[in-house]
Parts: structure tokens; sequence; C-alpha cells
């Protein structure tokens, strides 16, 4: 009875030196940063190495697959290249079109200033509830705090903190992210919010209540909130949720990116803008 | 000397538990979902070291992922620290012989740390709420978690008694009688 009473009184003291060790780490920008840098040079040299051989023995499995549905591949590969060539010559004639409209609205002149710094993810999320990665660049990169992440297809996340060589990135599915974004046929603003459900979905709220929110709609940041340039592409809309009161309605918005298969990144350099 | 040992190899085995996590636990997993190996690690030292090893532990390797994962640090040190806390509790009132009280031990160890850690970042970041999806994850986090305590007990075990034997000698009969 006794021994149990000591242990509780342990476990409250312990608590309570951590919550003190919590405020004073958690506000100390340089004492995170060196344990981080600690942590970090602790694990990723393994972890760049595993990385690396998980990347090499992704390239070979194609040794393995069977030849029969490669010849059937590479036939069905041809027709789609032959119907792509025919719609290369109509995107051809869109895409004047577009550049066109694109510098009437001051768009390109804009992008242009962007520099990008380009990064591999070298470690994902431990935890099944956060979106966190962590990438091979950091403040000797010129990698800082706040800094957006894109890839090809669109909006990645932005940057949490930073290490020497490292860089946390929490992404857009996290389900603490938060992203002011605009629907690009109405120009209503909505908030994009991860979710546990699934790792492509975002959860688009906030939706006014007169706005007509349409399916296959392209999801855009606003460029509110400080962190995320205007334009940058989210998602589309997948579906919408109707309820009985107009402000619960949500939208189910596909992301761009396809988070699992997510390997490489491009911080933008907010610096150079 | 013994001792010095002992903690060397708790050290060795975590970092191969942070690899696996990492590495190939982000495409074995069930559903999606991955199983939670610092929680094993911290039971197991919990249950089978001294007064303070699985709170210690618990604390250390919270702060280093913490560190390495988290944007607020500490959240994951005090939760994986009353871990071990609560696994020397049950040291004291449950026997380790017995599969299904162990398994229950995880069980129960995992769904707190899980629901811990969905709180403090429900109010430190101000997550939404998400009761189904959560314990969705949640319950197949749990039995993943129990497969591989049923798996690797008897290893678990062996070099437990060892760690026990040494840090506690002939303290331990004590404890049944």
């Amino acid at each position: 009875m006794y021994r149990d009473k000591k242990v509780a009184i342990l476990g409250i003291v312990i608590t309570i030196i951590l919550l003190i060790l919590v405020v004073i780490f958690s506000n100390g920008e340089s004492n995170t940063s060196f344990f981080e840098n600690v942590a970090n040079k602790l694990v990723m040299p393994v972890q760049n190495g595993l990385t690396y051989l998980k990347n090499k023995l992704n390239g070979n499995d194609t040794f393995f697959t069977d030849i029969n549905r490669l010849k059937e591949e590479n036939e069905n590969l041809k027709k789609q290249n032959s119907e792509l060539e025919q719609s290369l010559r109509e995107l051809e004639n869109i895409k004047t079109e577009n550049e066109t409209l694109k510098e009437y609205l001051g768009l390109t002149e804009k992008y242009g200033e962007y520099k990008t710094i380009p990064a591999y993810i070298i470690n994902k999320d431990i935890s099944n509830y956060s979106k966190t990665i962590v990438i091979n660049v950091g403040s000797k990169d010129g990698v800082q705090e706040n800094m957006t992440v894109i890839a090809d297809q669109g909006l990645v996340g932005h940057v949490i903190s930073v290490t020497d060589s490292t860089a946390k990135v929490q992404t857009i599915i996290d389900t603490s992210s938060s992203v002011s974004c605009m629907m690009s046929t109405n120009k209503d603003s909505i908030v994009c919010k991860g979710t546990l459900e699934n790792n492509s979905q975002l959860k688009g709220m906030y939706i006014p209540t007169d706005a007509d929110v349409i399916q296959g709609d392209s999801i855009e940041t606003s460029g509110l909130g400080g962190i995320y340039p205007k334009g940058i592409h989210v998602g589309t809309v997948k579906s919408v949720s109707n309820t009985s009161n107009m402000i619960d309605r949500y939208a189910v918005i596909e992301t761009a990116v396809d988070f699992n298969k997510l390997n490489t990144v491009l911080v933008i350099n907010n610096a150079t803008s | 000397m013994k001792k010095v040992l002992i903690n060397i190899i708790f050290i060795f085995i975590f970092f191969i538990a942070y690899f696996l996590q990492c590495n190939f636990f982000n495409w074995f997993t069930i559903a999606g979902v991955m199983p939670n190996l610092f929680v094993i690690l911290i039971i197991w030292i919990g249950l089978f070291g001294n007064k303070f090893m699985g709170v210690t532990y618990g604390i250390i390797i919270g702060f280093f992922l913490d560190y390495l994962f988290r944007s607020k640090v500490g959240i994951t040190a005090i939760t994986l620290g009353i871990v071990g806390l609560v696994a020397k509790i049950f040291d004291k009132n449950f026997s380790k012989d017995s599969r299904i009280t162990i398994m229950l031990i995880v069980a129960s160890l995992t769904a707190f740390y899980e629901i811990a850690l969905y709180f403090a970042n429900y109010i430190v970041f101000s997550t939404q709420i998400e009761i189904v999806n959560f314990a969705k994850i949640l319950v197949i986090e749990v039995i993943y978690n129990i497969i591989l305590t049923v798996i690797l007990y008897p290893l678990m075990q062996k070099f437990g008694y060892y760690v026990e034997n040494e840090y506690k000698g002939n303290k331990i009969l004590t404890r049944y009688f």
C-alpha cells in the first residue's frame, strides 16, 4: 500500500517536472533546435540508407513482372500514345490560349518570382493519427519555417520546423492542418481540413450559405493566412454533404497529390519572392 | 557492469523498433494502420525493469520522438512516461506469466496512450474530433499490438526475467507470497 502511494507521488512529481521542461523547451527555440539536431543526427544516416535501399528495391521490382502482362501493357500504351498525340495537338491550342489569359491576369509574372528547393522525403510519421513528413533539406539549404511545400500535382503542406539538414513538414491531410482555399469557378472561400478517414481526402468546411458547390470544381489556395501563396492547386470537389443546416454542410475534396506515393517535393523559397 | 549492458541492449532495441516502425511497419499495415512498437517496448521495460526504468525510458523515448516528428515537444514524452509508470503498477498487481493478462495490459495501455495523445493534440492544435474514425483506427492498432505481443512475448519474457533477476534479485518472490 505504502509503496503504491510512493509510485503515485513519484508520478505526480515527474509530471510536474515534465510540464516545466515542456514550457522551457517549447519556448526556447535554440534549445529545441539543438536537441532536434542531435535526434536527427542519431537516426538520419541509417534512415537515409534505408530509404535509398527501399527506392532501389522498388525500382528493381519491375524485373519480376511477367512478360505477357508487359506485352499487353505495351499494346495498350501504343493505343494510348496515338490518342494522346491527338489530344496533344488540341492541348497545344488550349495552351496558347491559356498563356495569353495568364499573361492577362499577371499570373505568369508572379510565379516566375518563386524559387524552389527540391527535396526527398526521408521519413514519414510513425503515428496513425498525424501526417507529418521529414524532408532532406534544412536551414543549410535555405529552408525556413512556414515555407510552402508543393509537388508536381499541387500543394503538399508547410514547413513546421527546421534543423541543419532536415525539415519537418505538416501535410495538408494532417488533422491539425487548415488551409484557406477558394473554389475556382465562383471564387467562394472555404477552409480545407485534414481527416483521419482517408489519406487523399480533405474536408472543405465553412462554405458560404449562398455558394454553389460544383462537383469536380478545382480548389486552390486563397492566399489568406500568410503561409500559402495564392493560386496553388489543392484538389477537386468529390462530393458535397448537405445537412439540414446549411452552415454545417461540407465538401469532400480529393487531393491533387497522392500522399501514399509521394517521394519528391519542392519547397517554395519565400525569401526570393 | 551487467546493468550497463542491459541498458545498452534496451537502447539498441529502441533503435531497431524505431527503424522497423519507420520503414517496415509503414508498409506492413493492417488496413493502413500501423502498430505502435514504442508502447510495447515501454510496457516491457516497465514490467520487467526496476521502479524507475519504465518511466525514465518512456520520457526519454517520448522526447526523442517529439523532437523528430512533432512541432510541440513534451506530449509524447509525458504520455509514454505515464505508460511506463502504469506498467510498473500493473507489474505489482498482476502476474506476468499469464498471456491473457499481458494482452489486456497491452490493449489497455495502447488505448490509453493513443486517446491521451489524441486529446492532447485536440487541446494544443485544436484538431477536429472524429470519434468514429479514431475508434476504428484505435481498435485495429490495439489488435495489431496484441498480435505482436503474443508473437514476441516468449522472447521478451526470457530477457525480461534476466533483467528482473539482475535488478531485483531475491526480492522477486516476496511479490507472490
